[in-house]
C-alpha cells in the first residue's frame, strides 16, 4: 500500500509532464533520487545538531551510533520529528524544483528524441554521482536515516498505519492537484501545446513558460515522494535508484493506465503494484523448478506487457478523454446577445434549433461553434 | 612502450566508433533513439565470454563473427517484431522510445537468465560480472585488441563508404533513408533496405561487444551503462551521418579516457568516478551549440575565416614593413 501511494504520486507527476505537456521524461529516477538523497542526508544531520548529538565531525563514519541516539530522542519528541519530516520534504521539493528548472532548459529547446536521450544520460550520471560521492549519502553503502515516525508507537504496525495515513493524504493531495490541473484551462492549454505547439503559440499561449513550470512542479512532486520513501524505509543508498525501478516502472504504470488521464494513471499504478505483489508471491513456487533466478522473469514480463499494451491498446486501460467543456445550452446562453429575445421566441429558426439538437447528446463533449 | 591510458583511449575510441556507427544506422532508418542498443553490445560480450570460457576457442576467429550474426539477427527481430509493428499501428515517437526502453529491460532479464544458466549448467560462477577475458594475443608487447578494434572500425567505415556509394543496393539504401516515399515510387524496396540497416547495426554493436569483453568488464548491465557514451558519440556526429558517428565515437572514447586522466592529474583521483560525466558534458555542449553535430559545422568556412584573417594580418604587416622601409 505504501508502495502504491508513492508510485501513484510519481506516476501522476510523470503524467503531468509526459501525458499532458508532452515532455518525455526518461530520467524520472533522477528527481526521485535527488529528493531521497537530500532528505536522507540532511534530516539526520539536522536532528543531530538540534539534539546535540556528538557526530565526531564525521557524520557518515559514526552513522550507526548517531542514529541510535537520535532515534531514542526522537521517539519521545513527536513535534520535532514532524518538523524535521516536513522540513526534509520541503527541502526535497526545493531541490527537485531546482533540478527541474535546470532540466527545463534543454527540455523546451530540444525535440522529443534528443531530450529523451539527454535525460536518460543525465539520470545515469546522477546515479553515478550518488554512488560515487560518499559525503552525501555514503555512496553505494548508503546511510541510515533517523526514524521520524518513531513517536507513533513501539509496535511496527502502528508506525506503518501512521506512515500509510501520511502517504495516503499526500497522494490524495497530489491526485486532487493533478485532477484540478487536468480540468482547468491550464490542462487544456498544455494539451493544446502538446498536440500542436505552433497553433498554441499562434493563439498567444506561452508554451515555453508553461512547459518549464510543469517540469518544475512535477520534479518537485517526485522529489517529495523520494523523500517520503527515504523516511519510511529509514535508510537511503544509491543502489536503489535505477533506471528500471523509478523510470521504467513508472512509465509502465502511466502507459498501462492511460496517459493524460489521472484516473487511468491511478488505475495503472494500482494494477502494476498489484501485479508486482502477485508475481512476488507466486514466483517462489517456481524457484526450485527452473534453473535461474525468477526475478529476471519479472523484467521480461513487464517489458512484454508494456509492448503488448502499446501495440493493442495504445491509449491504456482508460484512454485520454476529450476535454470537458461547457454544455451546448450554456454556451448558447452565453453567446446569445443580451438584446435578442430568447431563442425559443425569436424569429430565426436556426438559433431556435440549436439547443434542441444538442439536447440529445448532451453527455458527449462538445466544442463551441 | 605505450602507456596504459593511451592504450585505453585507442581501444575505447574505436569501440565507441563502431557502436556509434550502428546506432546512427538505426536512427537514420526509424528516427527513434534506440535505448536497447547497448544490450547488443552485451550480446557480443556474452558471446565472447561463452565461446572462450566453455569451448576455449579464440575470441577473434570464432566469437566475433558469431557475435555479429547473433546481434544482427536479434536486431532484425527487434525491428520487425516490435518497432515496425508498433510504427504500423501508428504509435507516437514517445511510444516507440519507451518500447525500446522496454526491450532493453527485457534484455537485462534475458542476460540474467543466461548468466544463471551458465552458472548452473557449466559451473561458471563469475558469469554475472566478469573481468576482462585473458584470451587476447599480444603483438610487439601490446594486446591484440589494440590493433584489431581500430582496424575493424576503419574497415567497417571504409566498407560502408564503398557499399553506400558504389553498389546499387547501397545507393538504394541511402535513397530510402533520405526520402522513403520517393524511393518507393522508384521501385526501391525500402523495407528491405531498413531491415538490412538494422542487421548491420546489431552486428556492429555485437562485434564491438565481443572485442570489449577482452578489454572491459562484462556483465548483465554493461550495455545499458555504455548507452550514455554511445548516444553522446552519435549526437556529436550529428545522428545523421555514419562517418560523423565514427568520428564522434573516436572523440568521445578518447576524450573520456584522456580528460579523466587529465582530471586526475589536476584535481586528484576522486574525479575518476565521474569518468562518464565527460561524454555527457560533450553531449550537452553539442546539443546547445551545434545540435546537428560535427557534420553540420562548416569547416570550410571556419578554415576560410582563419586563412583570410592571416592573409589580412600579413597584408597589414607588410604594409607597415613597407611603410617603414619607404621612409
Amino acid at each position: 500500500m505504501t508502495a502504491y501511494a508513492l508510485y501513484l504520486v510519481v506516476s501522476l507527476s510523470l503524467n503531468l509532464e509526459a501525458g499532458f505537456a508532452g515532455v518525455p521524461n526518461f530520467g524520472k529516477v533522477m528527481f526521485v533520487a535527488a529528493g531521497a538523497a537530500v532528505a536522507g542526508s540532511v534530516s539526520g544531520r539536522l536532528a543531530a545538531i538540534i539534539l546535540n548529538v556528538n557526530t565526531h565531525g564525521n557524520y557518515n563514519g559514526f552513522i550507526a551510533q548517531i542514529i541510535t541516539q537520535l532515534d531514542s530522542s526522537l521517539s519521545t519528541n513527536a513535534v520535532l520529528s514532524i518538523e524535521i519530516l516536513l522540513l526534509g520534504i520541503l527541502l526535497a521539493a526545493i531541490i527537485g524544483a531546482t533540478l527541474g528548472f535546470v532540466t527545463s532548459f534543454p527540455a523546451i529547446r530540444l525535440r522529443e528524441d534528443y531530450l529523451g536521450m539527454l535525460l536518460l544520460a543525465a539520470a545515469q550520471l546522477f546515479q553515478i554521482f550518488l554512488g560515487g560521492y560518499e559525503p552525501l549519502i555514503g555512496g553505494t553503502q548508503g546511510i541510515e536515516v533517523p526514524d521520524l515516525f518513531a513517536w507513533a508507537g513501539n509496535g511496527i504496525e502502528i508506525r506503518d498505519v501512521v506512515v500509510l495515513g501520511f502517504l495516503a493524504v499526500f497522494a490524495g493531495v497530489v491526485y486532487f492537484y493533478a485532477e484540478r490541473v487536468a480540468r482547468s484551462p491550464l490542462g487544456r492549454t498544455l494539451r493544446a501545446i502538446r498536440d500542436n505547439e505552433m497553433a498554441a503559440r499562434a493563439l498567444g499561449k506561452n508554451d515555453v513558460a508553461m512547459r518549464r513550470n510543469v517540469i518544475i512542479v512535477a520534479s518537485a512532486i517526485s522529489a517529495m515522494a523520494g523523500a517520503l520513501l527515504t523516511f519510511y524505509v529509514g535508510a537511503v543508498n544509491a543502489e536503489a535508484w535505477t533506471r528500471i525501478t523509478w523510470t521504467f516502472w513508472i512509465w509502465v504504470m502511466v502507459i498501462i493506465g492511460g496517459a493524460a488521464n489521472n484516473a487511468g494513471v491511478a488505475l495503472g499504478a494500482f494494477s502494476f503494484t498489484f501485479l508486482f505483489k502477485i508475481v512476488d508471491q507466486v514466483k517462489f513456487y517456481f524457484q526450485g523448478s527452473i534453473p535461474f533466478d525468477v526475478n529476471w522473469l519479472e523484467y521480461l514480463l513487464f517489458a512484454s506487457l508494456l509492448i503488448v499494451i502499446l501495440a493493442f491498446r495504445p491509449g491504456g486501460i482508460l484512454p485520454e478523454k476529450s476535454s470537458v467543456t461547457l454544455p451546448w445550452r450554456t454556451v448558447a446562453e452565453i453567446m446569445r446577445p443580451k438584446s435578442e429575445p430568447p431563442p425559443s421566441l425569436g424569429p430565426r429558426s436556426d438559433v431556435r434549433q440549436l439547443p434542441k439538437a444538442v439536447r440529445t447528446d448532451e453527455s458527449s463533449p462538445a466544442t463551441p461553434p | 612502450m605505450v602507456s596504459q591510458f593511451v592504450l585505453d583511449a585507442v581501444v575505447y575510441a574505436s569501440l565507441f566508433g563502431l557502436m556509434a556507427v550502428g546506432l546512427t544506422l538505426t536512427y537514420l532508418t526509424t528516427k527513434v533513439p534506440n535505448f536497447a542498443y547497448g544490450s547488443f553490445v552485451t550480446i557480443g560480450s556474452y558471446t565472447s565470454f561463452s565461446v572462450f570460457r566453455i569451448y576455449h576457442l579464440d575470441p577473434y576467429v570464432f566469437a566475433a563473427p558469431l557475435a555479429f550474426f547473433v546481434g544482427a539477427l536479434v536486431s532484425v527481430a527487434m525491428y520487425l517484431g516490435v518497432l515496425r509493428t508498433l510504427a504500423r499501428r501508428g504509435s507516437s515517437l514517445v511510444a516507440l522510445m519507451i518500447s525500446t526502453l522496454a526491450i532493453d529491460i527485457a534484455f537485462v532479464g534475458v542476460f540474467g537468465i543466461y548468466s544463471d544458466f551458465l552458472t548452473s549448467h557449466y559451473g561458471i560462477v563469475d558469469s554475472k560480472n566478469f573481468f576482462r577475458l585473458l584470451a587476447d594475443f599480444s603483438l610487439f608487447g601490446l594486446p591484440g585488441v589494440f590493433y584489431i578494434s581500430p582496424i575493424s572500425l576503419a574497415a567497417i567505415t571504409i566498407g560502408l563508404f564503398f557499399f553506400l556509394t558504389r553498389t546499387k543496393f547501397g545507393v538504394a539504401m541511402r535513397a530510402s533513408v533520405e526520402n522513403p516515399s520517393l524511393a518507393r515510387v522508384l521501385g526501391i524496396d525500402v523495407e528491405r533496405a531498413y531491415v538490412f540497416a538494422w542487421f548491420l547495426a546489431g552486428g556492429f554493436a555485437a562485434t564491438a561487444g565481443s572485442f570489449s569483453a577482452l578489454w572491459l568488464q562484462g556483465g548483465t548491465t554493461v550495455g545499458s551503462e555504455l548507452i550514455v557514451e554511445i548516444f553522446a558519440a552519435s549526437v556529436l556526429g550529428g545522428l545523421a551521418s555514419i562517418y560523423g558517428a565514427a568520428v564522434g565515437g573516436l572523440i568521445i572514447g578518447a576524450s573520456e579516457i584522456l580528460l579523466t586522466q587529465a582530471g586526475i592529474a589536476v584535481f586528484g583521483s576522486w574525479i575518476s568516478i565521474y569518468q562518464k560525466g565527460f561524454p555527457l558534458l560533450i553531449m550537452v555542449i553539442t546539443l546547445l551549440l551545434f545540435p546537428r553535430g560535427l557534420v553540420s559545422i562548416k569547416w570550410g568556412r571556419i578554415f576560410g575565416t582563419v586563412v583570410s584573417f592571416f592573409d589580412s594580418l600579413a597584408d597589414r604587416l607588410s604594409d607597415i614593413f613597407r611603410f617603414g622601409r619607404g621612409k
